[in-house]
C-alpha cells in the first residue's frame, strides 16, 4: 500500500487520479460482490440450484394473532423437520391477518376473532378452522398484595369503566377477606391496536356488564374511556404493567407467565374464583364449544367466554386459521396443486399432532368434538374443483 | 493591577466554560454507552458457531416439559445483506445520478421541486415507504407482495432521497474554478462532471451512500409490509425473507427466553456491522486526504 502510494505521488498530478478512482470503483464492486456471495453461499445459491431438482421447498405464508403466534412458530419449526415444507407465520395482528387473507397476500390467516358478520358474508367461501385455545389473564402489579387476588367480571368492567380507581375499593377488598389493599390509584392498561385479544376481553365484559355492554361493546378495538394507557401487542401491555405500581391489564397466559406478573383468579358462571390453566380453559371450551357452526358458516356468534361449568375459567378464546374453501381464488401461478396439497396437509397435522405441542406452551389442546369440526372442513378443501388428499 | 484581575476572571470563565462543555460530552456519551454495554454484555452470551449457521428456532423458555434449542439467525443475517445489496444496487446510481442533475445540471423551478422533494422525504416516517410499496405491488403483483423484491424496493425509496441530497451538497464543494478550468481545456461537459467533479467530491458521495445503506441497515418498519420476515432460509427476489431488525422487533417482544436472547445477540451483531461501516469508510477516506496532501 504505501509503496503504492509513494509511486501515485511520484507520477505526477494527472494519473493518479484515473487510479484512484479505479480503486475506488473496486471498492464498490467488491463490496456488493461480497455481500452476495455471502448470502450465496450461506444458501445453496439463489434457490435456482434447488429448482433445477425436483425436490424444490415448498412455502406456504400466514400472518395475523400474536396470540396465536408462539404456538404456530412452534409447528412450523416442528413441520419443517418432519416434512421439509417451509411455513412462514408472523404475528401482525387479528387484525392484520384477517385484511390480508381476504386481500389473498397469505395463504392462510390467522384471528382471535372471528370474521364478523359482513366480513362472513363479502368472503362466503373463507373457512374458519379452530385450531388452539388460550386463555386471557388480568394482570395486575399492585405492592404487597398476593399473586392471585380474586376479581369478578363486573369489578373489572367498572375498574375500565373508570367507575372503580382505586385499589382500596370496598367492592374488591369484600371479596378478599385476609388482604389489604394499599390506596394507590388504578391504571388500567389495554391494548392500541387491533386485536383479539381485545375482542375476548370486550365479549367477556359485554356479557356480564350490561353497562359495558352498551356503552363500550364488543370489538378489537374499542373506544376506551380516558385515563387509560395503551399498549402495543401482548408485549406492550405487559410490559405497561410490569413497570407501573397500580396498573391492571390483560394478555394472554403465557405472556404473564413469562414477565412473572401476578394475575387474577377470575369468578365464573358458577360462581367460584378461577385461576387460568391449561385445564380451566379447557374446561371452557368443552362446555362451550358444543354447537360450533359449520366451516364455511357464520362464525361471528361464537364464544367461549364466561363459560359454565364450576370449573371454567371465564375469559378464554379459540385462535382461529382462516382458509378458502376453494384455492383456485389466489391470482393465477399463487396456487399449485403441490401447495394447495401442502397447506391441506398442514392444518391436517395441526389439529391432529399438532395439538400436542401446545400444552408445552401454555395452550390447551382442542377438545374432540372440535377437531371432528375441523377435520370436515379441512376435508371440504379443494383445489380446481378437485378434493386433496389429508395425509 | 486591574488587567490582572481581567485575566484571572478570564481564566476562571474559560476552565468554568471548559468544564461545563466537558460535562454536556459525558451527559451525551453515557446513554451512548451504556446502549452498547449492555447489548455487548446480553448479546454475546448467545454469540457462537451455530449462532451463525443455524434459523431461528421455535419458541420455547426453559422448563421440566421442553429443552430449549437456542437456534441461531443465519436466515436474518443473510436475509439483511440481501436487503441491503439489492436496494444500494438500485439506489445508489439512482440517487448519485439525482444528485448531479440537481447540482450540475437542473434549471429552473424543476430542481425547486426535486429537491423539497427529496427533503420531504427524508422526514417522512419510514413506514409510509413500506405502505407505498405494499399498496403499489397490491396493483403490480397481486398474491406475491411479500418479498425479498418489496423490501429491497422499500429500503431503496428510502435511501434514495439520502443519496441525491449528499451526492448534490458534496458537488456544490467542488469550487467552480475547477470546472472552468476543466471546460477550458476542451473537455466536453459529461466528462467534466464524470472525471473532474465527481471524482473531486468522492469522499462526501460515497459517505452519504455509506450513511444511507447504514440507516437503512436499521430499518423495521417499512420492512414490516414488505419483506415480511422468515424463519427459514430464504433467498429469493419473490420469497419473503427475514431481516435482521425485524427479527429484533418480534423477538424482544416475545414471551420466551430462547427468542429474547437472540434478539440481543443479533443486536450486537448489526451494532458491529453498522459500526464496523462506517469506521471502514472514516479511515478509507482518512488514508485518501492524507494521500492528497502528501500529494499537495
Amino acid at each position: 500500500m504505501a509503496n503504492e502510494s509513494t509511486k501515485v505521488d511520484e507520477t505526477g498530478s494527472l494519473r493518479p487520479r484515473s487510479s484512484r478512482r479505479g480503486l475506488w470503483i473496486g471498492v464498490a464492486v467488491l463490496v456488493v460482490v461480497v455481500m452476495i456471495l455471502a448470502a450465496g453461499f450461506a444458501t445453496s445459491w439463489f434457490g435456482l440450484t434447488s429448482s433445477g431438482t425436483n425436490t424444490q421447498t415448498i412455502t406456504l405464508s400466514g400472518q395475523g394473532s400474536t396470540f396465536a403466534l408462539p404456538v404456530i412458530s412452534a409447528w412450523s419449526t416442528q413441520y419443517q423437520t418432519l416434512t421439509g415444507v417451509q411455513i412462514n407465520y408472523q404475528g401482525t395482528g387479528s387484525g392484520a391477518g384477517i385484511n390480508n387473507i381476504i386481500a389473498k397476500n397469505d395463504d392462510f390467516g390467522a384471528t382471535d376473532a372471528p370474521l364478523n358478520a359482513t366480513q362472513h358474508q363479502q368472503n362466503p367461501s373463507l373457512l374458519t378452522i379452530p385450531e388452539s385455545l388460550g386463555a386471557v389473564t388480568i394482570a395486575y402489579n399492585v405492592p404487597g398484595i398476593p399473586s392471585h387476588v380474586n376479581l369478578t367480571g363486573p369489578i373489572i368492567a367498572n375498574i375500565y369503566l373508570r367507575l372503580i380507581t382505586n385499589w382500596n375499593d370496598a367492592s374488591i377488598s369484600s371479596i378478599n377477606p385476609g388482604v389489604t389493599f394499599p390506596n394507590l390509584a388504578i391504571i388500567p392498561v389495554h391494548r392500541s391496536d387491533a386485536s383479539g385479544t381485545t375482542y375476548c376481553f370486550t365479549d367477556y365484559l359485554s356479557k356480564v356488564s350490561a353497562q359495558w355492554a352498551s356503552q363500550i361493546g364488543t370489538a378489537k378495538s374499542v373506544s376506551w374511556p380516558t385515563g387509560e394507557i395503551g399498549g402495543q401487542g401482548n408485549p406492550g401491555v405487559a410490559q405497561a404493567v410490569v413497570q407501573q405500581s397500580g396498573a391492571i391489564g390483560y394478555v394472554e397466559l403465557a405472556y404473564s407467565l413469562q414477565n412473572n406478573i401476578a394475575y387474577a383468579k377470575v369468578k365464573n358462571a358458577a360462581g367460584s374464583y378461577i385461576l387460568p390453566t391449561l385445564d380451566s380453559t379447557a374446561a371452557a371450551a368443552a362446555n362451550a364449544a358444543g354447537a360450533l357452526p359449520a366451516g364455511d358458516g357464520d362464525w361471528s356468534h361464537v364464544s367461549i367466554v364466561n363459560a359454565t361449568g364450576a370449573d371454567s375459567y371465564p375469559i378464554a378464546t379459540f385462535t382461529y386459521l382462516l382458509v378458502y374453501k376453494e384455492l383456485n381464488v389466489f391470482p393465477s401461478g399463487v396456487m399449485t396443486q403441490a401447495r394447495a396439497t401442502a397447506l391441506v396437509q398442514f392444518l391436517w397435522w395441526a389439529v391432529h399432532d399438532g395439538q400436542s405441542t401446545a400444552g408445552t406452551l401454555q395452550y390447551v389442546p382442542l377438545p374432540s368434538s372440535v377437531v371432528a369440526g375441523d377435520v370436515t372442513s379441512i376435508q371440504s378443501i379443494t383445489f380446481n374443483g378437485q378434493g386433496l388428499p389429508t395425509s | 493591577m486591574t488587567g490582572f484581575d481581567r485575566d484571572a476572571r478570564r481564566h476562571f470563565k474559560n476552565v468554568a466554560m471548559m468544564g461545563l462543555t466537558v460535562a454536556c460530552i459525558a451527559v451525551a456519551l453515557i446513554p451512548l454507552g451504556s446502549i452498547l454495554y449492555s447489548v455487548a454484555v446480553q448479546g454475546a452470551s448467545v454469540i457462537n458457531g451455530s449462532f451463525f449457521t443455524d434459523v431461528q428456532p421455535a419458541p420455547c423458555s426453559p422448563s421440566p416439559l421442553a429443552a430449549c434449542s437456542q437456534g441461531g439467525v443465519a436466515n436474518a443475517i443473510v436475509g439483511t445483506l440481501l436487503l441491503l445489496a439489492l436496494s444500494c444496487l438500485i439506489a445508489i446510481p439512482l440517487g448519485i445520478l439525482t444528485g448531479i442533475y440537481l447540482a450540475e445540471y437542473g434549471r429552473g423551478p424543476m430542481v425547486g421541486g426535486v429537491r423539497f422533494l427529496a427533503d420531504v422525504m427524508t422526514g417522512f416516517p419510514s413506514i409510509i415507504m413500506g405502505m407505498f410499496i405494499y399498496s403499489s405491488l397490491l396493483i403490480v403483483s397481486p398474491g406475491r407482495v411479500f418479498s425479498l423484491l418489496a423490501g429491497g424496493l422499500a429500503l431503496a425509496v428510502l435511501m434514495l432521497p439520502f443519496v441525491a441530497r449528499t451526492t448534490e451538497e458534496a458537488l456544490r464543494l467542488v469550487p467552480n474554478s475547477l470546472r472552468e478550468a476543466a471546460l477550458a481545456l476542451g473537455l466536453p461537459r459529461f466528462r467534466v462532471t464524470g472525471r473532474v467533479v465527481l471524482s473531486s467530491a468522492r469522499e462526501g458521495v460515497i459517505t452519504g451512500a455509506i450513511l444511507a445503506m447504514s440507516r437503512a441497515g436499521g430499518e423495521t418498519a417499512p420492512l414490516i409490509m414488505t419483506a415480511f420476515g422468515n424463519p427459514f432460509m430464504a433467498t429469493r427476489l419473490d420469497q419473503p425473507v427475514q431481516a435482521m431488525s425485524l427479527l429484533i422487533y418480534r423477538f424482544a417482544a416475545s414471551p420466551y427466553a430462547n427468542w429474547n436472547a437472540l434478539a440481543w445477540g443479533t443486536a450486537l451483531i448489526l451494532v458491529i456491522m453498522m459500526l464496523g461501516l462506517s469506521i471502514a469508510v472514516r479511515v478509507l477516506l482518512r488514508r485518501r486526504f492524507r494521500e492528497r496532501r502528501i500529494g499537495a
